[in-house]
């Protein structure tokens, strides 16, 4: 048997020509036996229409080359063969055919065959793709992967040109018969201009300046000035948080916000304003840690690390870990190479020329990463100062802070514990080693343990944890006893939402694939630069990145350089030259001006990488200034149809951050303030300056295509649809807008010239007029608007100066309190609405924010019974998850009498009692109601005040109408017998509110100008009119 | 896996023409901005769906899908997938035989839970159902019941999310976005892809289970609210006549007009004016959609909406037999919005309450359609994100279980009365004909007629399908 096969291998070998006994046996072994089974059962999916896994199995040749993980099979051996080890099925992950074992004979043919070496008895064998150093020789000379040429701007007579850019789009112009379209005038410029750097419409003053500047040089120092002005880097960085997948939540469910993220948000900002030069804008955000750690202003940038998802209770904490690095991979190959790497992950790249291995060697430079929790943003010399003060602080409260630890220490403990069991084995082990004794890996996971564990200790509630009387006593003077020495502390450093290595080593990087497992060192692209990269470790790290920072931002490097210049052609012109921008692969498309492409990329580094200098050189452009009103002719649609040649400027409509400025920019209302924390969407703030939660968008932004946030974005969409109409015609926020726009104009020139930036023509003002004057009998503003009419003391009314009352911030009342309230109902809503008495509360059940609960009556289309006292109420249930609940008390309050109401919420004991007298029908019984809820916790931890007669956020149909005569607000379960029906009996709670109060603490919130247009004709069409304005083609298009 | 099987269009713009002729005016502005596509057609084109022609596999036959989406992880073990063995060993650990897994709350080493359930085999085929589905179980010879399902989010958020979009991080288009976006849309007054919740209870990560990801925001799924305005901002302001309305949309329409004329080439601009005047019709149309005042008593009690357990799950069951009757093509209905289905303590409590909630409705649902000659039509399929583990945590409660638990589909060419997959003898691991998320989005694009593998949208360079190119059909399930 052996000779046998040894004489058959060596058969194959040598190829096939003699037709003696044994070839004819191997050949009908094979065309009988063999053969059929790889036709019925491989071929359809490695065969010549698709070749999965990169492999193909009819020719033996395809076979010997293999597919992404190696060749298929060993000559003469079965047990080294993948294919073999697929069709056994031993393996969980490599089994073949997918969907079904072999029968048992059909593997042993096949065993048999490989045993024999795999004679495949045919003339003519297909020639496997033959790659000279794993490359042909067309990946080589694929376009962005060669040297940056050395270009010359064409020669031209034209007197178009103005700049070297234009030769270059004149030359096209040339070859394909296109002519350029004329000089856009300056209303158009100018509004061109300002959207495209500042993001927000010129002021009319602003305006003025231009229009009537007459020096020859107007537009260059018009250019100039807007790229001098802060507003620039506002919008500007925009463009960078779009591909960096910048957000400030989480992400998974939680999508807990992350108040330290924003400081990116504007080193960004600041970068740009300062024209920081790209190298060093790359290298602080992928190596600021290495680089110049003691400087806050660097150390920052490296918050790029930072801002992949993130699940806070995930045990899977070594698979999340690969997310997060994987992702951080992917957003990198796009971002600054304009590579799509993602395809690599997991065999080589089908269309380009990017290894598997170079996807791992790219991820390896990140191996190291460590999210940091524990630096914060200062100096040294304001940590020193933080240091002393805190020192300070601790001595003097060493004692207190020692008996509360100790006093909480079991129920820390037992959180730990229980925490810690929720991880794996080997997890545990790591978390059980002491941190010197962890490698880099374990260093990751266990800090990732560890922030669940560190949670699981904070966010127990020592009144609860603590089980006796004492004990909660105790805690209770202990806590106020520390607070007594709050003045010493120190004001609390900025976090640092950064990263940094774990220390000089890092973990390994591991290639799985069939074969097995490869470690893979960190290196480039193997096709640009083969050869391993020289890493420098510093003292406490790696130095992998800064190598790869270095790599990027080398003068030579021919991805990045013509990748960023590219964005910025980009951002101003609509699309790249390139138009897929992170996309420079085969999937993408070529550049349509490959000259232009790398002239500017040379420029960009010889004027040191400086953005300032190549908006200058694009914006002076006359291929800039075309008008975008030039109509194709009939030839131009056939020839350039899409603008690529740029015969003109490309309309564009705005995008999300530039409509939001522009609606408030139009009410009067945009606030100029820069930087710090992030404010909500709904606020008068910059869209850059709004809270960007993932999975909780600001509704306008959302509806106009701006990004989540989970994937590096290279481009805005443009979306057109039927409830993006709505929310632009009917919702709250727009709607608020046209009416303070509608404040803001007496005639209808003044609407014009602040939606749009310009008079009306005559046939617009004709129909503004006519429009006007049907629906108010006028075209001018004739009268001061009515205030709101005053109401008695203790009456809420819409669209009066009393809506409701808000209750300035003070102690919380917590998870069990009890509340009373004396008032009278005048009306329900018609609709679903909850006329509430009282509440912390913002209509929210899907996020932390939201967590709080509310007090009211039910409207006429409730879910439950309409017309009944309830209580709501957002918090976490058993699960920790966000638990939104209904508890009705079933009791009807009648319209016009007045009641007493007391309800006790209690989170411990999962329940509500409600205690509800009619004192306005004599002798009428007392109702009351036990009913059970399941929020276990956090109802006072939500984003919203305390309010009387509504909710923190003003929603009129929620809104008390009628009459209340006291509130009161008592921490923890208050006894029956303290309640009392008349307020003037009340002793103080945590709150007590009364229509009397003179209180600073509480502040009548009412209904200001924009709220009272109904009794106004004039007003009603002018704010009909200015909404219409502000949703007009031309206020959404430059064009 | 591979990605060779595509057939690559050499440009987004050649993707476009060839795929996307059929979605319509409004949807080819939003795609193609100066990739130089002509409008064609109206809003939405109700005769042709070339790009369906292009990718279609000539098998399946449904139209419709109503998901019924179980949210929290409904328990595979007490409902469809029978386990003696887990009654045998119950109070044991997992035996050592088996795999550990992770486990969301790290109770793998808790004892085994045992299944409280009385079991009956139903219908001709003799499909074994347990007590928490009496009325489902009188439909057993339409269910093709997938005991072999598999994901890979062990919590909440990565199940959702996964089950929706494939993938357990955000970013990806939703089942739903794929499938209005492969076939379009017959009816110009209603999305495509709606969405209806049982309660106000935010489903996990919210409202991008139905969005779009990297697709256009014309493919996004819209909630529906099942009382009152059914839409957000469907009303007009409060204090608004729909006269007035009319008004400034005339208005509207006469400046933008005036705007357009020296503009005719940019078609984004006549797709926005028809964009607010398909909001306009939808304002007037859609409260018709959820107006229940014509159904039959029958009918309502059929769906028990008349009874309190019942009524808010039997609602959205009938609305989306109206829904999918007026051209809607994808109605995702959720139970237990917020995890409720989530069991970690207490899953005879939680489970008896939600699966009486569900039961009859969804019959009634699957009677409804047959009746009127729906069912083959329309696909409707139960799940959750995952199921439930066999070991208990917190005594009588059980973890999430992604590594095998069970969906049924039934209708839409779907073989009925009988089982697929199976997992092992205590029901952690799928272990004969795994069927994982990949795999029931490739099978359910069949169902409807559509090679997933051809179903592409091309982002940033990388042609996308709904499977991330991993998934297979699973074509068996039509018989």
């Amino acid at each position: 048997m052996k000779a046998r096969t040894f004489l058959f291998a060596s058969l194959a070998a040598t190829s096939v020509f003699a037709a003696d006994d044994t070839t004819r046996e191997t050949t009908k072994f094979f065309e009988s036996e063999v053969r059929p089974i790889l036709a019925n059962r491989c071929y359809e999916c490695h065969g010549d229409k698709k070749q999965k896994g990169g492999l193909r199995m009819d020719s033996i040749a395809f076979l010997k080359t293999g597919g992404d993980t190696g060749p298929a099979l060993v000559e003469g051996n079965p047990d080294k063969s993948p294919m073999i080890e697929a069709v056994r099925y031993k393996n969980d992950e490599f089994q073949m055919p997918p969907k079904e074992k072999l029968p048992a004979n059909e593997i042993a043919v096949l065993e048999k065959w490989i045993q024999m070496g795999a004679p495949w008895p045919e003339s003519g064998e297909k020639p496997a793709v033959v790659m000279e150093g794993g490359f042909t020789e067309e990946q080589r000379k694929y376009w962005c992967f060669q040297p940056l040429a050395k270009v010359t701007p064409p020669s031209t007579n034209s007197t178009w040109v103005r700049g070297n850019i234009d030769r270059f789009i004149a030359q096209k112009h040339n070859e394909l018969a296109l002519v350029p379209a004329p000089e856009a005038d300056r209303t158009e410029l100018l509004r061109r201009v300002y959207f495209d750097l500042h993001g927000v419409p010129p002021s009319a003053t602003e305006a003025s300046d231009f229009l009537n500047d007459t020096r020859p040089d107007a537009y260059e120092r018009l250019i100039d000035g807007l790229l001098a002005s802060p507003r620039y880097g506002e919008r500007w960085a925009q463009h960078w948080l779009d591909l960096v997948r910048y957000a400030e939540s989480d992400g998974y469910n939680e999508d807990a916000y992350r108040p330290a993220a924003w400081p990116y948000r504007d080193w960004v900002i600041r970068s740009l304003n300062a024209d920081k030069p790209y190298d060093q804008f790359v290298r602080e955000q992928l190596a600021g840690d290495e680089i110049d750690p003691s400087n806050p202003d660097v150390l920052i940038a490296t918050s790029y690390l930072r801002n992949p998802i993130y699940e806070w209770n995930q045990r899977d904490v070594r698979g999340q870990w690969d997310v997060i690095l994987t992702d951080i991979t992917d957003t990198t190959g796009e971002v600054f190479l304009g590579l799509s790497l993602g395809c690599a992950r997991c065999h080589n790249h089908k269309f380009d020329p990017i290894l598997q291995k170079d996807y791992f060697r790219l991820k390896s430079f990140f191996a190291s990463v460590h999210w940091r929790d524990d630096l914060t943003l200062a100096t040294p010399e304001e940590k020193a100062r933080f240091a002393e003060q805190q020192t300070a602080w601790e001595t003097a409260t060493a004692d207190v802070r020692g008996k509360i630890a100790a006093l909480i220490h079991n129920p820390q403990e037992n959180a730990a514990e229980r925490a810690r069991k929720m991880f794996t084995d080997d997890l545990q082990a790591i978390i059980a080693k002491p941190a010197s004794e962890r490698d880099a890996l374990e260093v990751q996971l266990g800090s990732l343990c560890e922030r669940q564990i560190t949670r699981a200790q904070k966010t127990i509630d020592p009144m609860k944890a603590l089980k006796s009387e004492a004990d909660k006593a105790t805690y209770k003077a202990l806590e106020s006893e520390l607070k007594a020495f709050d003045s010493l502390k120190p004001k609390q450093l900025l976090e640092a939402f950064v990263a940094t290595d774990t220390g000089t080593s890092a973990p390994s990087t591991t290639l799985k694939t069939r074969k097995g497992k490869q470690e893979i060192a960190p290196g480039f692209l193997t096709i640009i630069e083969p050869k391993e990269p020289l890493i420098t470790p510093l003292t406490n790290s790696t130095g992998r990145r800064t190598a790869l920072a270095n790599w990027i931002t080398r003068p030579d490097n021919p991805l990045s350089t013509r990748v960023i210049v590219n964005r910025l052609w980009q951002y101003h012109f609509g699309k790249g030259l390139v138009a897929t921008a992170s996309d420079f692969g085969k999937l993408g498309e070529p550049p349509t001006h490959p000259e232009l492409l790398d002239w500017l990329a040379e420029k960009f580094v010889t004027d040191g990488w400086s953005f300032k200098k190549m908006h200058r050189e694009m914006m002076l452009s006359a291929t800039y200034r075309q008008t975008a009103r030039q109509q194709p002719s009939e030839a131009v649609s056939k020839i350039d149809p899409a603008n690529r040649f740029l015969w003109r400027f490309s309309p564009r409509r705005l995008d999300a951050e530039q409509v939001r400025d522009a609606l408030l920019a139009a009410s009067g209302e945009l606030d100029a303030k820069s930087g710090g924390p992030s404010d909500e969407g709904t606020s008068t703030r910059r869209s850059i300056y709004t809270k960007k939660k993932r999975n909780k968008q600001t509704e306008i932004l959302q509806s106009l295509d701006a990004p989540a946030g989970f994937a590096s974005s290279a481009d805005r969409q443009s979306t057109t649809t039927p409830t993006q109409a709505l929310l632009l015609l009917n919702g709250d926020w727009p709607l608020a807008r046209a009416r303070k726009l509608a404040d803001r104009v007496s005639t209808i020139d003044d609407a014009w010239i602040y939606s749009l930036g310009r008079l009306p023509s005559q046939s617009e003002k004709q129909t503004a007029e006519a429009f006007l004057t049907k629906h108010a009998g006028q075209t001018k503003r004739t009268k001061s608007i009515v205030p709101p009419p005053k109401v008695k003391p203790n009456e809420f009314k819409e669209n009066s100066a009393q809506e409701r009352v808000l209750v300035q911030p003070q102690q919380k009342e917590g998870d069990e309190f009890t509340i009373e309230a004396i008032f009278t109902l005048d009306s329900i809503d018609i609709n679903a609405a909850v006329r509430t008495i009282a509440s912390r509360w913002n209509l929210g059940k899907d996020s932390v924010e939201g967590f709080g609960w509310s007090l009211g009556v039910t409207g006429v289309k409730s879910r439950y019974i309409a017309q009944t006292l309830i209580v709501q109420l957002v918090g976490e249930d058993e699960n920790a998850n966000i638990g939104y609940e209904v508890v009705p008390s079933k009791v009807r309050i009648e319209l016009g009498h007045r009641y007493h109401v007391a309800a006790t919420i209690s989170c411990q004991t999962h329940q509500v009692s409600f205690r509800i007298q009619d004192l306005s029908t004599p002798n009428s019984p007392i109702a009351t109601a036990v009913v059970p809820h399941a929020i276990q916790s956090k109802l006072g931890e939500g984003a919203s005040g305390l309010v009387i007669g509504g909710l923190a956020k003003r929603a009129a149909p929620h809104h008390w109408d009628g009459k209340i005569d006291g509130v009161r607000i008592s921490q923890g379960l208050i006894e029956e017998s303290k309640w009392k029906e008349s307020q003037d009996k009340w002793t103080p709670g945590l709150v007590t509110w009364m229509p009397s109060s003179k209180d600073t603490h509480f502040v009548w919130d009412g209904a200001n100008i924009e709220t009272v247009e109904a009794g106004d004709p004039f007003r009603r069409a002018m704010n009909d009119l200015c909404q219409v304005l502000l949703n007009t083609n031309e206020f959404f298009y430059l064009h | 896996m591979s990605c060779n099987n595509i057939d690559l269009p050499s440009s987004r713009r050649e993707f476009l023409q060839r795929a996307g002729c059929g979605f319509g005016a409004v949807a080819m502005a939003a795609l193609g901005q100066n990739t130089g596509l002509a409008a064609t057609g109206s809003a939405v084109s109700e005769s042709d769906h070339p790009a369906l022609e292009k990718i279609a596999n000539g098998k399946g036959r449904a139209k419709n899908v109503i998901f019924l989406f179980m949210e929290g992880g409904p328990s595979h073990l007490d409902t469809f997938d029978r386990k003696p063995l887990l009654n045998k060993l119950a109070g044991q650990s997992l035996p050592p035989s088996f795999k550990a897994p992770i486990t969301a709350m790290g109770e793998a080493k808790s004892p085994l839970l045992e299944c409280k359930r009385n079991w009956k085999q139903y219908g001709q085929s003799g499909l074994w159902v347990s007590d928490w589905f009496p009325n489902v179980a009188e439909h057993a010879d339409d269910l093709a019941v997938i005991h072999s399902c598999a994901s890979n989010g062990i919590n909440h958020a990565g199940g959702v999310c996964q089950m929706n979009t494939g993938a357990i991080f955000g970013g990806r288009p939703s089942l739903g976005a794929w499938v209005s976006y492969g076939l379009g849309t017959i009816n110009q007054n209603l999305p495509a892809f709606v969405v209806i919740k049982d309660s106000e209870g935010t489903v996990v990560n919210g409202a991008r289970n139905w969005g779009t990801g990297f697709m256009p925001a014309i493919y996004q799924g819209v909630e529906f609210q099942p009382n009152g305005v059914p839409i957000k901002y469907l009303d007009n302001p409060k204090g608004v006549s729909r006269d007035r309305q009319r008004q400034k949309l005339d208005l509207l329409g006469e400046l933008n007009n005036e705007y357009n004329a020296t503009r005719t080439d940019n078609t984004e601009l006549e797709a926005r004016i028809r964009g607010y005047e398909l909001a306009y019709k939808m304002q007037s149309e859609a409260p018709k959609a959820v107006d229940l005042s014509k159904e039959t008593q029958a009918t309502r009690e059929m769906y028990g909406l008349d009874h309190e357990d019942t009524a808010v799950f039997g609602r959205n069951c009938l609305l989306a037999r109206r829904l999918v009757e007026s051209g809607v093509r994808f109605v995702q209905l959720y139970s237990g919005a917020g995890s409720k289905w989530d069991s970690h303590s207490e899953i005879e409590k939680n489970h008896s309450k939600l699966t009486r909630s569900v039961d009859k409705p969804i019959a009634g649902l699957l009677a409804d359609l047959k009746a009127r000659g729906l069912l083959d039509e329309t696909l409707v399929i139960w799940g959750g994100e995952f199921g439930r583990t066999p070991m208990s945590e917190q005594g009588g409660g059980r973890d999430h279980n992604p590594t095998g638990f069970t969906m049924w589909m039934a209708g839409g060419g779907v073989k009925g009365g009988r089982t697929i997959g199976a997992t092992d003898e205590l029901g952690l691991y799928a272990v004969e004909d795994r069927l994982h998320v990949h795999d029931l989005h490739a099978t359910i694009l069949q169902l409807l007629g559509v090679d997933h593998t051809k179903l592409i949208f091309s982002n940033k360079g990388r042609p996308e399908r709904i499977d991330q190119n991993e998934g297979h059909a699973f074509s068996a399930i039509m018989g």
